[in-house]
């Protein structure tokens, strides 16, 4: 839709003219420069492409923070507007079966081989769409329950085991959580993400209820099936009952087992670096439990890298993203100066010893737990193009089942509010 | 005849027509709307450019539908039938009418009568009400940080009410409660802010006024009435109209707070619009809720003109 | 009103209305200060205390014995300077171009009658209604198209012309007497001086205002920088704020830290311009 738009430079150029102001510095990527756009902290990526440049020197790579909040939207508007002042970008992998489908980018297909030699085969799968690839994973992620063993001891609970095989259900979770608050705690269970499909598909998952999304085109909405139903009463009950607080979300998670007000915490290897500083009562690790006679499903999945089609400098961009991904050093260089698996599975292997050195006593048998899950346990986000209103639709679902809401009638609406977002993609 | 004696004088003039402005201008010689146009032509143009042109292109959008999978179709005024259909458009237009009849006349009359408090002369009053006007200064994500641990089950709010043995309030966790909540927060946020312009008027506001009322007996209180009140009316007006705009584009304390909920209770249209562009990508009815926002609040607006029309 | 006039009688009643006043002035100030200061006192804090002392209330909720100033040393490692200087720049060049632009353009409506004033004055009141943020996507195709991505100038360009501000303006300036601009004229004063010389100097309670307005529009504009590209070079306060804020935990003690840093200007303005606040008074109230 670019008519209009003619006239109204027409109209502008007037006021351009008057402040005289130049609108140069547009840096055209010229040969050796790669913009590289993503949400995280400057520092975190500072290792790899120091590490690349070392090996490239006839390439330099210019990284642009977005917030992470504004990360998306503010992704489709510039890929959208054909902005190529973006060369490699990190995808949000639930989002790469839209960014593709938006043909924003670069096929990749001729790196397969590579690609499935280079990560676990769930990694691999999430980056391809339509039977072809479309960027390269960077990190994966898991979801542990961590506890606070003094709280447990306190109420004279025995502790969790790290063990895959002696994983607890969330009926035996809610039990303990229970005891040790009646033994003092403030409260017994809280999700670190409490709103977001993310941590709470695999409840649903777990019970049979699927990922939400069915059909051939993976635009069909089913998230009231009983496995849904099943999943988000015991949700809702976790609130109702106080076992968990209603009104805290957000960041303000982590702080509340930080400070010692719950006993189960359901977060990522990121809490692991945190907590190791700053958590002074005796904490552990856990797999992520399962519904009691149901499946064992774990969360999974973070960031992949793509190349913008709008690229004028493609295959510098595309030398930078293979280091960063196929490459295990360069791919290991990416975790450097944050807590995230990576998902090079050789680069894994060796992040995962400090990882779980990092928690010391606390974490024993971490990087055999991640390693199991992200194996054997791991459920996908669903790949579909619609994965975005669905989210949305889901987390605004899931935080007012929290505060109360009815759940049969709560997903019911979400359904329609899906189907009705869904209508206009077609 | 100098600036400062005219100054003077001119106030002494104002004082005794008794209006706050002159409105039977007669109209002045050469040719005045070339000069005020001349006066008026940069503003117009950066307007026109950068406020209006791309109004017009979001109308024109508005018309069509662009698949995701490629492809734009006119729909003519599909977007909007869909609209009026859609459960949670209806909702949103309830919530923001019910939000902008409550919270523009509560925040006009707190600024009001926080301007009549700051401009006694009183001990520090400088500095309390550089406090009250502060807020408008705390950037919208950090504020909404601070607001979600005041409003915390267990938060600042909570522990408050305890002093006064009040139990604990849900707050943004309840559809009765969250969108007073956010109204609250945004009172903090905007109150001093107006108050600020208001504090202008009564400033202008000759002082002899006062003394010759107080001469008559009238009490402190009358004078507020009779005198204060009428003189910035016109002040009051640019208030009330520019508050009661801002509190319909505000969206940012709901994006952070509460995403529209619960059960929809707080979901503003302008946070929808926000949500409906930017998250779902749904640029074009979008687009068409930009264009039933701005038509409700001209509505608003010119009702509100009307009314401080009349009662001249 | 009483307190308004100085040297009066001095009344009992009267004393007690003011101590009551100045009472009523502390407490309200104070009411508004207590978000902004429970955040200063935790930007002074390790990041995981912050909600430690939340309920019930101790001293410890408002107050700490050891401040630290570690999370404002920890923004010495970010671009927040650098953004911070950026988004002034922006603010002021903002500031001044506007101030000009509206103050004129509220002068073409006050001091003028002429056919279609109305028809201009409504066209400045839509611009107004139009909500910004909602038509910033059409715009930024508009300023891509004229390659204004990473400028100062596609930055500073949108917070320009202000309706809001220019009905603000309006709003004081007809307050202004005529008979004042006609002994003006009859003087031979041009239109020019007429605004600078009379216009001006007795509105600048309301010029503040308007520059505040200006200012802020741009001191907290977040999803048009976003829209049009911030890379190092042309990132603002805002955005530095925002990716502080890790997509996996925030460290709140550096982010009010951050934030007490961004407050820091406008107060510094707020108090600033305070004095010119009074002056209306004192120079109005001559009996």
């Amino acid at each position: 839709m670019k008519r209009s738009h003619l006239l109204l430079a027409a109209a502008a150029a007037g006021a351009l003219v008057l402040s005289g102001c130049s609108s140069a510095s547009e840096s055209a990527s010229t040969s050796g420069t790669v913009n590289l756009l993503g949400p995280e902290d400057p520092a975190t990526f500072a290792p790899v492409i120091e590490a690349f440049e070392a090996d490239h020197p006839d390439i330099t790579i210019e990284y642009t923070q977005v917030p992470f909040d504004q990360y998306s939207n503010t992704l489709q508007q510039r890929l959208g507007a054909e902005d190529d002042s973006i060369d490699v970008y990190a995808v949000d992998q639930p989002n790469l079966s839209q960014l593709a489908a938006q043909g924003f980018l670069e096929d990749l297909s001729d790196l397969e081989d590579e690609a499935r030699a280079a990560t676990s085969a769930a990694q691999f799968d999430i980056n391809v769409y339509d039977g072809r690839m479309w960027a390269l994973s960077i990190w994966n992620s898991t979801q542990m329950l961590f506890f606070n063993r003094d709280a447990l001891a306190a109420a004279g609970v025995e502790a969790p085991s790290v063990a895959p095989a002696e994983r607890w259900t969330w009926e035996q979770i809610v039990d303990a959580g229970r005891a040790t608050q009646d033994a003092g705690m403030e409260y017994g269970l809280l999700f670190e993400q409490v709103e977001a499909y993310y941590q709470l598909q695999p409840l649903a998952e777990s019970l049979g209820g699927g990922s939400g999304i069915t059909g051939d085109e993976m635009l069909t909405v089913d998230v009231t099936d009983d496995g849904w139903q099943e999943a988000m009463d015991w949700y809702a009950d976790t609130f109702e009952s106080g076992l968990s607080p209603r009104g805290v979300g957000g960041f303000q998670t982590s702080p509340v087992f930080m400070d010692g007000d719950v006993t189960f915490f359901v977060g990522g290897p990121w809490d692991v670096g945190r907590f190791a500083s700053d958590v002074d009562f005796d904490w552990g690790v856990a797999p992520m439990p399962y519904f009691e006679g149901g499946e064992v499903a774990t969360p999974t999945g973070s960031w992949s890298w793509g190349i913008n089609t709008a690229s004028k400098n493609a295959d510098a961009a595309r030398k930078f993203l293979e280091f960063a991904a196929l490459d295990a050093a360069g791919n290991l260089a990416t975790t450097e100066a944050t807590t995230i698996i990576p998902a090079n599975s050789e680069a894994a292997a060796e992040y995962l010893p400090g990882l779980e050195a990092l928690g010391g006593e606390h974490t024993v048998g971490v990087a055999d737990l991640v390693t199991y899950e992200v194996e054997n346990t791991a459920v996908a986000r669903p790949v579909s193009v619609g994965y975005v209103q669905f989210e949305s639709a889901m987390n605004r679902a899931f935080a007012d089942i929290r505060n109360g809401s009815p759940v049969a009638s709560r997903l019911d609406q979400a359904t329609t509010q899906i189907e009705d977002a869904w209508s206009k993609l077609r | 005849m100098t600036i400062q004696s005219t100054r003077a004088g001119a106030r002494d003039t104002r004082a005794r027509t008794g209006s706050p402005g002159p409105r039977a201008r007669r109209p002045l010689r050469q040719h005045p709307a070339l000069i005020a146009l001349a006066f008026l032509a940069p503003a117009l143009v950066a307007l026109i450019v950068l406020r209006l042109a791309p109004a017009a292109v979001a109308l024109w959008d508005s018309l069509f539908r662009t698949s995701l999978l490629g492809g734009t179709q006119f729909v003519g005024a599909g977007n909007y039938l869909d609209l009026a259909t859609n459960p949670d458009f209806q909702n949103a237009v309830g919530v923001t009418l019910l939000f902008t009849i409550l919270i523009n006349p509560l925040q006009v009359a707190t600024a009001f009568l926080l301007a009549v408090l700051y401009t006694r002369r009183a001990a520090g009053s400088k500095l309390w009400r550089s406090l009250v006007i502060l807020p408008i200064a705390v950037p919208p994500a950090v504020s909404a940080v601070i607001w979600s641990v005041i409003y915390r089950p267990d938060g600042l709010a909570n522990a408050f009410l305890d002093l006064f043995g009040i139990p604990a309030q849900p707050f943004l966790t309840s559809p009765q409660q969250s969108l007073a909540s956010i109204m609250v927060l945004l009172s903090w946020i905007g109150v001093g802010y107006w108050m600020m312009f208001l504090i202008a008027g009564i400033n202008d506001i000759p002082g002899s006024y006062y003394e010759a009322a107080s001469l008559d007996g009238a009490s402190g209180w009358r004078q507020l009435w009779t005198i204060t009140f009428p003189l910035v009316r016109r002040p009051l007006a640019f208030v009330l109209v520019a508050d009661t705009v801002s509190n319909l584009l505000v969206f940012a304390p709901v994006q952070i707070l509460t995403k529209g909920g619960p059960e929809g209770s707080t979901n503003l249209l302008m946070y929808d619009i926000f949500t409906r562009a930017y998250t779902l990508g749904d640029l074009n009815t979008a687009q068409a809720e930009v264009v039933i926002l701005v038509l409700i609040t001209i509505a608003i607006v010119a009702v509100q003109f009307r009314l401080l029309k009349s009662e001249d | 009103m009483a307190m308004q006039l100085a040297g009066t009688r001095r009344t009992p009643r009267r004393w007690v209305m003011r101590a009551f006043t100045a009472f009523a002035a502390a407490v309200v100030g104070l009411a508004f200060l207590i978000p902004m200061w429970w955040s200063f006192v935790n930007s002074l804090r390790p990041g995981d205390e912050t909600f430690s002392y939340l309920n019930p209330l101790s001293w410890q909720t408002f107050f700490t014995l050891t401040p630290t100033f570690e999370n404002y040393a920890a923004l010495f490692d970010t671009d927040l300077a650098r953004a911070i200087g950026n988004s002034l720049f922006i603010s002021l060049v903002t500031v001044i171009v506007g101030l000009a632009i509206c103050a004129t353009a509220a002068f073409g409506l006050a001091a003028f009658r002429f056919r279609g004033r109305g028809l201009m004055f409504s066209v400045i009141i839509l611009s107004f209604l139009i909500p910004f943020d909602a038509i910033a996507i059409p715009l930024a195709d508009m300023f891509r198209d004229w390659n204004l991505q990473n400028t100062f100038f596609g930055l500073i360009l949108p917070g320009l012309g202000n309706g809001m501000a220019i009905f603000l303006l309006r709003t004081f300036f007809l307050a202004i007497p005529e008979e004042l601009v006609e002994a003006a004229r009859l003087d031979g004063l041009g239109w020019w001086g007429v605004f600078r010389r009379i216009y001006l100097p007795l509105s600048v309670p309301a010029l503040i205002g308007a520059g505040l307005m200006l200012f802020l529009f741009q001191w907290q504009a977040y999803v048009w920088p976003l829209l049009m590209g911030t890379d190092r070079d042309h990132i603002v306060g805002p955005v530095a704020l925002s990716n502080l804020q890790g997509q996996f935990a925030v460290d709140y003690g550096v982010l009010f830290a951050a934030s007490m840093i961004l407050i820091l200007i406008p107060l510094a303005i707020i108090l600033g311009f305070q004095r010119y606040f009074i002056q209306s008074v004192s120079t109005t109230g001559i009996k």
